[in-house]
């Protein structure tokens, strides 16, 4: 037996939520609340996941990233189910009443619904604004249905380094970049103050005039962070090109999560993680800032401010792809 | 040279130079309340390059440890969102380093000259260098010629010179410091700091104002029926009573502070963001304040000092009472001035602008009050159907932007209601707001005057603000004239009511 989910009634429930609540507003402070929305955001999740943490990154976005959020919980048993309910998270300015809320739309799926809901969902998007899908659930990413719903957005999130194996999780993006999705990889995102604070190093003329001279890039990883240093050699071996150099990527258990290393003739630059900070060292001068993991708000923060080409990632996602499977 | 091939600047935050600061005056108040817990947060937040060094300069022998551990002991006390992370600190310390010696005696410059010449080698900064004085006002000069005598205006990379307010005590004294200072340094290397334009709120009154297209076409004298900026302390002069008396609230705040907001809230739109072009439109708008006849003075200004009072169950005293303050001083701890600016988009509007110590409470915003709706097509029912639209950019404290407009009371009947639609910066960014000496250090560092003052925005400040001066100096004055604690001189209230205004209550 199938249970229906109908558009229109969300839509109605939604209407009925803000009346709702700008009576609440009006009894509470004598004002009403401000409905804000710059994109509809589908998040695509477990129901096992920790909605808890989930709803407190939301939280997070909203007040930078005002959206429509478009919750999936799947399950993957059970027959042809979609259910919904709406909700709003509100912020407060101002003192202790609500001011400014986002709706939310939580939606229930079985995997065997899945094929229903790009029906559901895109009647439930904002007008005239992007839509961008947040994948959390990485194992929808082999299900054929995902196309169909990644179709629906204008942006797709993910995670490649929650997906097993790392190459072919590459060459799955790298395909999916091919066919035109416009994609944002969480892994690719954690390495941007990495990226900056080496392009920092770079900034210095000396060191500049040096770059040609660099011979080696050496890359090792341990633990989730495979994806993530595929990346950053791709990306060093594309940007260093000139010089002929090559990349190479090694697992290691005994050093930190990412170790990158670049060595020319009279040039050594280092760059590691070491707890919550980010140790640069350039030949003798080591320059230490505070790096501490970047949290899912951080990282889906930076990615839903780009919401169009990125031609860096593109480029990087392409050579990580090659270069992951020419050292196989 | 190319370009930095590792450059990605969608996500990248700005490029950084390698480069030296030397600190005159290291031992001062600002190095250690300011400037260096700026620099450490530069430091913390992964915005300074690797080789980046400071040079501390002051009279007392140091040892470059014994400076590290002063400034240690600086960003402990007065970093007020940042903690201190040891290996953070361990790695900026490195780049710290201190040379004693007297601002007159040539051997200075030629030990900072060493000094600078072991950390370029050491530390790769690549020659650039920033010189930041952190002294009294009569050393500029001093500073300035030492460094040209030893050749350190040049190197090899770049040179800039950092100077605090007062730039000048009037018009010509203001244009005898440019003269020494362009003995030495050229006009774009020259940074004068105001930190009110390196507010977070300040520089969105930009944004706000040139990246939105709804508001433009409302900001002139159709549509405008005056503005207010107001910048109140609740302090007394806490213990600068010496130095305030000889200054005054319209020098010390209005002539730069205030007219740079004024300048930047009306200012025409620049024809980019670079730092000349936006500069250029603010000196236009300065260049463009009518000036006033001395008749027109005593109409369009109001001075005020404030008398003791008791705040809170607690005796204040009056500025006369003040530690260090003449009996009979005839100091302005308060200013209202009426400004008008002479161009076809504000022709006719009144700025007004007000200032003072020991007002109600800390604040500073402006107000654009708009025209009231041409008809009320409502009917009269008195009380706040006729409130006019207000939209106020609040500088401190409390960042952000509020809009009030009128909306209809629900239920029967058509009663309206003005509402405010808010925004604000600590709450609807997570993320917090640098101070406004880290993007005014940072902007240095990188080269970007846009929010420094120059000299032509100087002289255009001082040609408005003069006249008020002289006519203030000539007048004996019936001070105090409004209790600590109040909103002001009555007068001000005057000034506004005599055009059918009325000061907001911020």
């Amino acid at each position: 037996m199938s249970a229906v989910l109908s558009p229109d009634r969300i839509l109605k429930e939604l209407t009925e939520l803000w009346v709702s609540m700008g009576r609440e507003g009006h009894d509470e402070s004598g004002a009403g609340v401000l409905r804000a929305c710059s994109m509809t955001l589908v998040v695509l999740t477990e129901e096992a996941d920790d909605i808890q943490r989930l709803g407190e990154t939301l939280a997070a976005l909203m007040p930078e990233h005002p959206a429509r959020a478009i919750i999936i919980r799947l399950h993957p048993e059970g027959g042809r189910d979609l259910s919904g309910r709406v909700y709003a998270q509100c912020w407060m300015p101002f003192g202790q009443r609500r001011q400014i809320c986002c709706e939310q739309i939580e939606i229930t799926a079985s995997d065997a619904a899945l094929s229903d809901l790009p029906a559901v969902v895109l009647p439930l998007a904002a007008a005239d604004l992007p839509t961008v899908l947040w994948c959390r659930a990485p194992r929808v990413l082999a299900m054929s249905e995902f196309r169909a719903i990644a179709s629906m957005a204008g942006k797709v999130v993910l995670d490649s380094s929650a997906l097993p194996d790392a190459k072919a999780a590459l060459k799955r993006l790298s395909d999916a970049a091919g066919r035109g999705v416009l994609l944002g990889d969480l892994a690719w995102t954690r390495l941007t103050r990495w990226r900056e604070m080496l392009s920092q190093v770079f900034e210095n003329r000396e060191r500049l005039a040096q770059l040609p001279a660099i011979g080696r890039v050496r890359v090792t990883f341990s633990g989730s962070y495979e994806t993530a240093a595929w990346y950053v050699a791709a990306w060093l071996a594309d940007t260093l090109q000139s010089a002929g150099v090559k990349a190479s990527v090694a697992a290691s258990a005994g050093e930190g999560p990412l170790r990158i290393e670049l060595e020319g003739s009279g040039l050594r630059v280092a760059l590691e993680r070491q707890d919550g900070r980010l140790v640069v060292t350039v030949n003798e001068i080591s320059q230490c800032t505070s790096l501490p993991p970047p949290s899912e708000y951080l990282v889906m923060r930076e990615e839903l401010g780009i919401v169009r080409t990125d031609p860096v990632f593109e480029r990087t996602l392409a050579s990580a792809a090659r270069l992951a499977y020419a050292t196989d | 040279m190319p370009d930095n091939p590792f450059q990605d600047p969608l996500r990248f935050e700005r490029r950084v130079p390698e480069c030296v600061i030397v600190i005159f005056g290291a031992n001062g108040d600002l190095t250690k309340r300011k400037l260096m817990p700026a620099l450490y947060r530069l430091a913390y937040d992964r915005r300074l390059a690797a080789g980046f060094a400071v040079v501390g300069i002051s009279r007392t022998p140091l040892t470059d440890d014994a400076f590290r551990e002063k400034m240690l002991e600086a960003v402990k006390e007065f970093s007020e969102d940042t903690k201190l992370d040891e290996d953070v600190w361990r790695a900026f310390a490195a780049g710290l380093f201190y040379v004693a010696g007297d601002l007159a005696d040539d051997a200075l410059y030629q030990r900072l000259a060493q000094k600078m010449g072991e950390i370029e080698s050491s530390r790769h900064t690549g020659g650039n260098a920033l010189f930041y004085l952190s002294i009294q006002p009569s050393q500029y000069a001093a500073a300035a010629l030492g460094l040209g005598k030893a050749g350190l205006n040049q190197g090899k990379g770049w040179r800039r010179l950092i100077v605090e307010k007062p730039f000048g005590h009037n018009l010509a004294s203001a244009r005898e410091l440019a003269d020494r200072l362009h003995e030495v340094f050229q006009e774009s290397e020259i940074y004068r700091i105001d930190h009110y334009l390196g507010k977070e709120t300040v520089q969105n009154i930009l944004a706000f104002r040139f990246g939105n297209g709804i508001f433009e076409p409302l900001w002139n004298r159709r549509y405008v029926n005056h503005v207010q900026i107001t910048a109140a302390e609740s302090i007394g002069v806490e213990g600068r009573g010496a130095y305030y008396q000889e200054v005054g609230a319209l020098a010390d705040m209005i002539q730069n502070h205030l007219l740079q907001v004024m300048a930047t809230i009306a200012m025409e739109p620049s024809a980019s963001f670079r730092a000349d072009a936006v500069r250029d439109e603010r000196s236009k708008l300065l260049r463009s304040i009518k000036p006033m006849s001395d008749d027109q003075i005593r109409c369009n200004t109001v001075a005020g000092q404030y008398g003791p009072a008791r705040i809170g169950g607690t005796d204040v005293p009056g500025f006369r009472q003040e530690p260090g303050v003449k009996a009979d001083a005839q100091t302005d701890t308060y200013a209202a001035v009426t400004f008008f600016v002479e161009n076809w988009r504000w022709a006719g509007i009144p700025f007004y602008v007000r200032t003072g110590k020991r007002l109600p409470k800390r604040v500073t915003e402006i107000a654009i009050q708009f025209n009231q709706a041409p008809l009320a097509i409502f009917g009269d029912n008195g009380g706040d159907d006729h409130a006019p639209n207000l939209l106020i950019v609040r500088i401190q404290p409390d960042e952000g932007i509020s809009l009030k407009f009128l909306s209809k009371r629900p239920g029967a009947g058509m009663h309206l209601r003005p509402v405010s639609m808010d925004f604000n910066y600590g709450s609807s960014f997570g993320e917090r707001s640098p101070s406004a000496y880290e993007t005014l250090l940072l902007d240095a560092i990188i080269g970007d005057a846009t929010l420094y003052t120059r000299q032509d925005m100087v002289e255009a400040s001082w040609v408005a603000i003069e006249p008020i001066q002289r006519v203030w100096r000539s007048t004996k004055w019936e001070f105090p004239n409004y209790p600590a604690g109040s909103w002001g001189p009555a007068a001000a209230d005057e000034m506004l009511a005599r055009r059918g205004h009325a000061w907001r209550k911020p």
